[in-house]
């Protein structure tokens, strides 16, 4: 069963055509890392996948089997079902740790205030920020800021994950506390797409690693035989940059 | 020149009381419906509306572009030839409908200088446009327009006292009256200077604790 389904999924900003026919599949309980040289779309079909941005007409979209209609689904409920985490975290200031955590199950989901808490000191347990629930996001180092974020998406119960970057703002020792949430929330069967630069993690933890250029996807294999051995030219150019970085 | 201050200060002490609760009154009222124009019509500037920013635009652009003094006779002299209205609330009216305008650019503005990645988090969280705005924007927008709305109400309460000129008993047309029957001028003026002076202080302190208390993760450092 596939939790998301692209098909003929094309984007245009003004002239410029920034997805290109992609036709993107992720299983339940699959972890889908992309890659690629900047410019080359995996945010911008990332954020597709949630309406965040708005495919072209005629692109589709299939969740759990079934074509998103933006112009008759209510995109509030489908955005629900997936949790979304940004390269800048987006925590909301005005709020603490833990009412960033609960203010959309409480608001959005009608979830008990009560209930909204008890989750959400679950979550932070999780993430390893039991300590931190009356802490404002201003006084949280980026890893904490970015794990709270991930709490932040996990409280609404979303079928999918989706990972825009999320460790590229961090200074670099703290890209591994982020990364472990992460390899968890995998372990633990989340179905996941995930941009990144992290290559180990991406070899480590992807089921299938996708190369994406020119807004096209252009290869895809399982992390060992894509790592091993790159079928297109533009890949090994790509790889050899990011890994003899 | 101390003492005959003393003296001015002694002879209409409670007349100048009195001015000074009219003067209040003047600018909490005109205050109060200056932010609720000023916040419908950010909304109708910030809407995708393009008559709703024509309206906008046209309101903003004739207040911004008129002396007060002229709004203040205009409104006064025009609305009560239709209905009878007190000259104390055409006097706050006017005053409105002047802040108003300022106060919807800041509104705008601060709903403005929002990231955003804040609507974007919200939304990705299943908050519909309305409670995005009404959950993580407009807190967040109140907070930033704390300052210049304070500094934009110090305007206000220093622009109530051209209300004298439609005989509402302020504290400037009270000092008017004063000086015309002491022959003291100059220290009666002074006076009600030092009058709009300490309201202006108290309300800057009042202002400063707002800020503070509507900003708490600013308390601690970080």
């Amino acid at each position: 069963m596939n939790v998301i389904e692209t098909k003929n999924l094309n984007k245009h900003f003004g002239e410029l055509h920034v997805l290109r026919d992609v036709a993107l599949t992720v299983a339940e309980g699959e972890v889908v890392v992309i890659i690629g040289p900047s410019g080359s779309g995996k945010s911008t079909l990332l954020r597709c996948l949630n309406f965040l941005e708005f495919p072209d007409e005629g692109s589709q979209i299939l969740l759990d089997g079934e074509p998103i209609d933006p112009d008759r689904d209510n995109l509030d409920k489908v955005r629900e079902r997936m949790g979304m985490v940004f390269q800048h975290f987006h925590l909301f200031p005005h709020k603490n740790v833990l009412n960033n955590i609960t203010i959309a199950p409480e608001n959005v989901k009608g979830v008990s205030r009560a209930d909204a808490k008890a989750k959400a000191r679950e979550l932070l347990d999780r993430v390893g920020l039991s300590d931190k629930e009356k802490v404002w996001p201003s006084q949280l180092s980026g890893g904490q800021k970015q794990r709270v974020a991930i709490a932040r998406a996990l409280a609404m119960d979303p079928e999918i994950m989706l990972f825009d970057e999320v460790t590229s703002a961090l200074d670099p020792e703290l890209v591994a506390e982020v990364l472990q949430v992460v390899q968890d929330l995998a372990a633990n069967g989340m179905t996941m797409v995930m941009v990144t630069h992290e290559m180990g993690f991406a070899r480590e933890v992807a089921d299938r690693v996708i190369m994406m250029d020119e807004g096209m996807i252009i290869e895809e294999a399982p992390p060992a035989e894509f790592f091993a051995a790159p079928a297109e030219e533009r890949t090994k150019a790509f790889l050899s940059q990011v890994l003899h970085a | 020149m101390l003492s005959s201050l003393w003296v001015v200060i002694d002879m209409h002490f409670f007349a100048f009381l009195r001015a000074t609760g009219v003067t209040l009154q003047l600018t909490a009222v005109s205050l109060a419906l200056a932010v609720v124009i000023g916040l419908i019509f950010a909304f109708l500037k910030l809407s995708r509306n393009p008559i709703a920013n024509l309206v906008a635009n046209a309101y903003i652009g004739v207040v911004r572009g008129t002396p007060l003094i002229v709004l203040l006779m205009f409104l006064y002299f025009g609305i009560s030839s239709i209905v009878v209205l007190s000259s104390f609330w055409a006097g706050s009216l006017a005053l409105a409908i002047h802040a108003g305008a300022y106060v919807a650019e800041i509104f705008r503005g601060a709903i403005q200088s929002i990231d955003h990645g804040q609507h974007e988090a919200a939304r990705s969280l299943g908050m519909s446009r309305r409670k995005t705005m009404r959950l993580i924007i407009l807190p967040q927008s109140f907070r930033r327009a704390i300052p210049p709305l304070g500094n934009q109400f110090i305007i206000g309460l220093k622009d109530s006292s051209l209300v004298a000129f439609l005989g509402v008993s302020e504290i400037y047309s009270t000092a008017m009256t004063a000086a015309a029957a002491n022959f003291r001028p100059f220290e009666t003026y002074l006076v009600a200077g030092l009058y709009y002076l300490v309201l202006v202080l108290i309300f800057t302190v009042l202002v400063n604790r707002l800020e503070i208390k509507l900003a708490p993760d600013r308390r601690v450092a970080t």
